[in-house]
Order: structure tokens, then sequence, then C-alpha cells
């Protein structure tokens, strides 16, 4: 916190607000500091869903430790058990068969729909409209049958292994089809969301100017992802990953940094996804989805770099024997919380618990051991 | 005989009252928002009926509080005061004379409002300081600061509420006595006997407007529901109430619900509840159509915060201030 | 049936509490009670934030240290007669973080939810499918109606 801030305003009272609440999805404590309602300072405190998951991966077999990361977190399970097989994939020299990195690129592109839905319905459940929370989670399952058509269950649906997809996941006639209506339905239904979203004034006066990060701040912070273009930096890893080479698709920013740029930006994401599904299913090459012919090695370090619907996705492990040694997961919540402590502040306590949410948390991603190394 | 049949006009109307308002509740989720959020919703009889007689079977605990036997018998003194509200709109009960009229409402009203405030002050629930989680250890920030719980944050509201929300409310009451010329209810009541009901005039029609934003100011509906929002407060002064004491908070705001719209119908249709009348069921129709209107409105709005509380409050003050000067046109 | 029993099964409020888990359950647990197209509410059920309302507390996720105090609370502030569901494979057995025999075995986890406060009914799956949460509620209820 700047040391200007402190001097100026005076602290009143420090309000709690618990490890349960029905404005968090996931048990974790903020402690605001008010005056008359206005918040100050905040002070924001995880740890409270740390598991231990490096330190169970310590010696695992790898195929097992892959699963294992899928269970860190249950809506960006995709995007944590795609990172992991890259990374065994990237240290093994396997090749990837082209069909199974489209099947991959829809389920992650899927699972950016349900995770962009699930924090739309989230915020507006916190702005106090459960109507369109509940109108939300209608569009979503459709999204949700379709992974489970795919993947066979509805959370946590473990697609990928090393060297592919695993057989089940084979897109026949049949599934495409699904996926085609699934996604005609999908636009419709978001279009016409977002036009009733935004010509609302009761609800665009209550997220206007709310919770602003400027660009300054989140590019100090190292927040990625949505929270980041919504402040107008246009970074996106997807453009320099080679599986998304054959796609065509916009990077969407917003200026303002505010709790309506990223609604917004979510809302044009989404329908961003849904193009580069449509191009997925039209382009499906021929060809097997996996790819068995590889051997095991003993390898040192290796790292790798998704874009998951939250932001930059950083993975990576050494091989022995087999077995994962010295596992480092890095999510990209664990910044984009820091840029939430300086979100809320200046606002009313409600506001603030709006400008809390808008930073799209998933707790549950981020409890790992840090280590802070002064440099 | 005169005394028979006033006491059967009073007890009955107190009991239909009560059965009706234990309904509304349930015709509010189950007709109106379920319907708009496109599902089913629950029958009608279980959040008005069933939900308080579930609570009366459930252990008594004591509350978290600093007084916990004042702060168990708030709900029930809510109760009682809107029942002595409805008592003295009955037109048996005129006779009492300047507990029946305009002054005694506003006195009733406000004693329902400052009841929250009160139940903010004495409750002191486990979901705010009380979680037992290390919050003051060493590199937290401002160690040194008084924690506050969450409902006393919810008094502070309560107390703005106070302040300026039950303006609406009272300049609608005024635009009766404006045009009628008196504050007693028997004389508004017989006034519209003569010259039929002035929701029909250019001022009622707006003092009506003001009425119903002031209803849903004063039961804490959404949008207006900043004193109980699940998104800081959870539930406001409400946090510790259990089993049958609960089941008091629940009856009471149904209750309110009735009350509030038996006296629109008084004020502004001339129609006093009496059931010995047959006009009863214009006050009936009036409390059903009210809580469904309100229960549209609060379906499609968010919660408003101070930016948008205190300009809704000063532009619907203004149209009554404007209703009451078209009166005296 | 007395006016005790009928009473308690036509209004029964839930209450969610999350210990730390990987949050698929908590979603679905939501989605079934949100979603209108599972609307838990048509059985008679709803949703509280607040343990002084609650019939029945749902937990979700392998209870980690520092979410135990804070659940063992909860549970004490509920008062009787009350039920409590276990959903998911964390809360019933501790899930993948105590089970899945690595080298170092875990130290974070406080236990399955039933060391830490009595369970009476068990929703197995990971994550959870609402139509089965549903179910497990149902099978919980009989403890409500006939408890005094």
């Amino acid at each position: 916190m700047d040391d200007n801030k402190q001097k100026t305003s005076v602290i009143e009272a420090e309000v709690p607000m618990g490890t349960v609440h029905p404005a968090a999805l996931e048990p974790y404590r903020v402690r605001l500091f008010v005056e008359d309602e206005i918040v100050r300072d905040a002070e924001i405190t995880v740890g409270l869903n740390h598991r231990g998951v490096e330190r169970i991966m310590e010696g695992l077999p790898v195929e097992k430790a892959n699963s294992l990361t899928e269970k860190i977190c249950g809506i960006c399970s995709n995007s944590h058990i795609w990172n992991s097989c890259k990374v065994a994939e990237k240290a093994l020299g396997i090749e990837v068969p082209a069909r199974a990195n489209y099947i991959r690129i829809i389920m992650e592109e899927l699972e950016r729909l349900h995770s962009h839905f699930l924090y739309l319905a989230h915020g507006s459940e916190v702005l106090g409209h459960e109507t369109f929370s509940m109108r939300l989670f209608y569009i979503r399952e459709t999204v949700m049958e379709l992974l489970g058509m795919i993947g066979g269950n509805r959370v946590q649906y473990g697609s990928a292994i090393i060297g592919g997809v695993r057989p089940r996941c084979e897109l026949d006639e049949m599934r495409i089809n699904q996926i085609k209506d699934g996604m005609n339905v999908i636009e419709e239904k978001t279009t016409a969301f977002a036009d009733r979203f935004v010509s609302d004034p009761m609800i665009m006066s209550r997220i206007s100017g709310v919770g602003v990060i400027s660009q300054k701040d989140a590019l100090r912070l190292a927040v990625s992802g949505p929270t980041l273009r919504a402040t107008g930096v246009d970074k996106d890893l997807r453009r320099d990953m080679e599986e998304y080479d054959p796609f065509e698709f916009n990077v969407i920013t917003q200026d303002g940094g505010d709790v309506k740029s990223q609604l917004l930006m979510r809302v044009m994401e989404i329908l961003e996804s849904i193009k580069i599904i449509r191009q997925a299913i039209k382009d499906l090459p021929e060809g097997s989805i996996t790819n068995r012919s590889w051997e095991m090695q003993d390898v040192s370090l290796t790292k790798s770099y998704i874009e998951v619907p939250r932001g930059t996705l950083y993975h990576s492990y050494a091989l022995e024997d087999g077995r994962v040694r010295n596992c480092v997961i890095r999510t990209p919540s664990m910044s984009n919380i820091g840029a939430m402590q300086y979100a809320c502040v200046g606002h009313h306590i409600t506001d603030a618990q709006l400008a809390i949410v808008q930073c799209d948390p998933c707790f549950t991603c981020t409890d790992r051991a840090i280590q802070i190394i002064n440099i | 005989m005169n005394l028979a049949y006033s006491l059967i006009a009073v007890i009955g109307t107190l009991l239909v009252a009560l059965l009706v308002s234990l309904l509304l509740p349930g015709i509010e989720r189950k007709f109106i928002h379920a319907r708009i959020q496109q599902r089913v919703g629950p029958p009608i009889s279980s959040p008005g009926i069933m939900a308080p007689i579930k609570f009366f079977f459930k252990q008594t605990i004591n509350p978290n509080s600093s007084m916990p036997r004042l702060y168990n018998s708030l709900p029930l003194i809510s109760l009682i005061v809107v029942f002595i509200l409805l008592l003295f709109l009955i037109p048996q009960m005129y006779f009492f004379g300047a507990l029946a009229s305009i002054i005694a409402i506003v006195g009733f009203l406000k004693v329902e409002e400052v009841m929250y405030m009160f139940m903010g002050s004495l409750s002191k629930s486990i979901l705010s300081v009380r979680m037992p989680f290390p919050d003051l250890i060493k590199g937290a920030k401002h160690p040194e600061t008084s924690r506050s719980f969450l409902e006393e944050l919810s008094t502070l509201r309560a107390f703005r509420l106070i302040a300026f929300g039950s303006f609406p409310v009272y300049i609608a009451l005024f635009v009766s006595v404006a045009i009628t010329g008196s504050i007693y209810l028997s004389d508004i009541v017989a006034y519209q006997q003569i010259h039929g009901p002035i929701l029909f005039s250019v001022a009622g029609a707006l003092g009506a407007v003001v009425f119903f934003i002031g209803y849903m100011i004063l039961l804490n509906e959404y949008p207006f529901a900043i004193l109980k929002t699940k998104a800081d407060v959870i539930e406001g002064p409400y946090l510790e109430y259990a089993a049958k004491y609960r089941a008091y908070v629940y009856i009471t705001r149904g209750f309110l619900m009735f009350v509030l719209a038996s006296l629109f119908a008084t004020l502004f249709l001339g129609i006093a509840p009496n059931i010995l009348n047959s006009s009863f069921i214009i006050t009936i129709i009036v409390a059903l159509l009210f809580p469904m209107l309100m229960a549209v409105m609060s379906a499609f709005s968010p919660i408003f915060t101070y930016k948008q509380f205190y300009p809704t409050v000063a532009a619907v003050s203004i149209l009554g201030v404007l209703a009451i000067i078209a009166a005296f046109v | 049936m007395s006016l005790k029993s009928y009473s308690r099964g036509r209004a029964i409020h839930v209450m969610l509490v999350y210990t730390g888990g990987c949050n698929g359950c908590d979603i679905e647990i939501v989605n079934c009670i949100f979603s209108p197209k599972f609307d838990a509410e048509q059985y008679k059920v709803f949703l509280t934030w607040n343990p002084r309302e609650a019939d029945v507390l749902v937990v979700t996720g392998p209870v980690t240290k520092h979410t135990e105090m804070p659940l063992r609370e909860i549970y004490d502030a509920i008062p009787e007669p009350k039920a409590v569901v276990a959903a998911g494979a964390c809360a019933l057995m501790g899930g993948v973080y105590k089970n899945i025999h690595g080298d170092i075995p875990s130290e974070e986890i406080a236990g399955p939810v039933d060391k830490i406060i009595p369970v009476d009914a068990k929703v197995p799956g990971c994550a959870v499918r609402p139509q089965d949460i549903v179910a497990g509620l149902v099978s919980a209820l009989p403890l409500l109606l006939n408890a005094d």
C-alpha cells in the first residue's frame, strides 16, 4: 500500500469476512479496514486450501501424477492435466498427433466457456441479481452436458494423457453434430443475454467505475489473463502456442479495468471461443488420437506455459526412473489475488466485495507453498 | 349486541389477516420469482406456513449476544407493534381518537424501523469476528484496530435508513392528509365514502406510486435490501435468531406486508379492513397484488448501494412533494 | 403423522460449508440448488448461509488444517435436530489427497469429515452429481423427521 494513502485516511474499524461467506465460493479470509463504510485498506489471507499437492506428487509414477494435477481445481481441471502432459511430452520428445491436438483444444475451449459462465453467474449473484444468475447457470448446463458427453464426467473429465487423448474422447459423427447444435444454442442465448444485460441502467450504474485496476498496477503485480486484458494490455499466450496456429481468433481487450470491462470481456471471449470450436470441428484432421510409441527416460527439469481461462499457467517437473521429481506448479490466480487488494480500496463495502470477485480468483488452484526470495 | 359485533369484527379481521399473510411469502416465491426464473419453485405453504411451524419445534439455543433475553424478545415486540397497527385500522376502533390517526401510524412504523437497530447492535454471531481463524499474527496489517461484527455494519445502515429511507412512506401518508384535510382515519375514510377514492385523482395517483416505493424500502426488499444483502452482511440483524424467535421474524415479515397493503387500501381507496363489510375482499385483493408487484420489481433488480439509493429516494420524495402541492391546487 | 414431523419435512434449510476441496463438488451443489434445471426448491429444500437457520449441513472437501475449527464451531452453532451430509470422495475418505500412496503421505489434511463431526449421510462421487445430492438429502430426512 502506498504510504501516502495511509497517512491521509483514518482507519476506524476492521470488518473481517470469514471463512464461510455467501460471496466466497472457496474458503478464504478478508479483512477490510473501513472508515464509515468506505474501504481504506484490505488484507486477503489465503492458505486454507493447502493440501500439499506438490509434496504428494514427489515420487509418483508420471501417469498418476498427471491425473492428480487434475484434482487441484474443479473449474480449470482440463488446463492442469493438459499442461502436465505437455511437460512430459516436451521432456521426452513425444509428438502428439494433429487430431489429438484439435480435440484437446476443443476441451480447453469448452472449459473456458464453462469457467466464464460461472464467473458471470457468481458476479451476478454478488450484485444481488438472482434472476440473471439462474439464467446463466441454465445456459451453462449445455456446456456441462457437452463436456460430460466427450469426457465421461461433468467435472474432471481426464481427457488428456501423455501422447494424445484418451480413446474414450474420440469424436464421431453424432458427437460432432451435438457439439454443433450446442454451439448454436449457446451463441444465441449468450447474445440475447448480453443485450439484456448491457441495456439495464440499474446494473450498469452498479458496475461502471467500480474496482478499477490501473494498467500500471496490473503490470507491476504480474497479473495475467482476462484480468490484464481488461485494463487494455494486449497479451494472450494463445498466439504463441503452436497448437493454436491453425485457428483464427481475435484477442479481446477493453479499456477501463473496472467491473464492467471485466464482465464484457468475458462475454466477448465466450463468443470467440465458440468461433474456435466451430473451426475445430469443421477442420478435424484424420488419424489416430494417441501416440503410444515412446520410451521413458530420465530428464532434467522441464517447463511448460499455457494460457488457461484465468491467465498463464506454469508446470514443471523432472523425471527420474519414470517418477516425478521437484514438481512446481504456479497458477495465474497467485498474482491476480494481489490485484484484488488494490481494486477494492476507496469503495463502499458492498462494492468492495464486487471488486474482490471481479479478479476471478480460484483459491483452490493457488495454494502452494511459496518461497519469497529477496532480490 | 353492538359490542359483540365489534368484538367479532376486530378478532375476525385479525385472524383473517394472519391467515392471508402466512400465504404471502409462498405466493411471492412460487408464482412470481419461480416463473420469472423459469423453474418450478416450492409449494405455496412451504416458505410462509411450514417454515415457521418447523422453527417452533427446534431447540432453543442461547444467542451470542451481550443481552440475550432482550435480543430474543425483540421479534415478539415487533410482531405486537404490527398487530397494534392493524388493530387501529379497523373502523370499530376509531373511537380511540388520536391513536387512530396518521401521527400514530407514523409512530408505530418508526418503532418497527428502530427495532432493526436494536437487533443489529445486540447480535454477535460466529460468522465474522468470532470465526476461529488466526488473524492477529505477526506481520498482519493494522493489528491494533478495533474489530467490528457484520451486524454492526447492519446497524449503521439501519440508522441511515431511519434517517432518509422512510421519507417516501411518510410523504405518501401526508398526501392523503392534504387531500382530505384531516389526520384522523375516521375522517379520511368518511371523505372517500362521499367523494370517491382519492386514488383516481392526480395527487392520489402520484401518492400511490410514492407509497409503493416506500413500501419496498420499509420491507427491505431488493433493490433496497442493503440492510441484509447476501453479498456482505449475510442476514444482518437476524443472524442470531433460532427456533421460535426466528418463527416470529418470519411471521412478522408476512404480516407487515399485509398490514401495509391494507393501510394503502384505507388511505387511498377508503376501504377500512372490516370483516363484516363485504368490501373486505378488495383489501385482500390489494394485499395480494402489492407483494406480487413488489416481487416482479425485485426479481429484475440488483441491490442498490448508497450511490443509487440516495438519488432514488430524493427523486421519489420530490414526486411526493409535487403530489402534496397538486392536492392543494 | 404429527404436525412436528410433517412440518419438518415440508421446509428443509440446507447450509453449505466448503472445507478446502477442489471446488468441483461445491459448484455442482450450487448447480443443484440454484440452476433451474435441477432446482432443489421444488423439493422444499431452501439454501441458507446462517447456521442458526439450518437443519442440514452439507460438507465438501477434505478438511484442511485451517478449516477444522470453523467446521466444528459451525456444527455446534446449528440447533437440534440436525443432520450432516458429507458429499464427494474427499469428504468421505480424503479423496486423492490421502489415498494416492505417493512417497510422502500428506500431513495437511485433518482427516475426512467423520473424524471431526458425526456424519449421517454419505454421497459418493468425484465430482458428485446433482441428482445424487438430492437423493442424499432425502436419505438423511428420516433422522430429522423422527427426532424429538
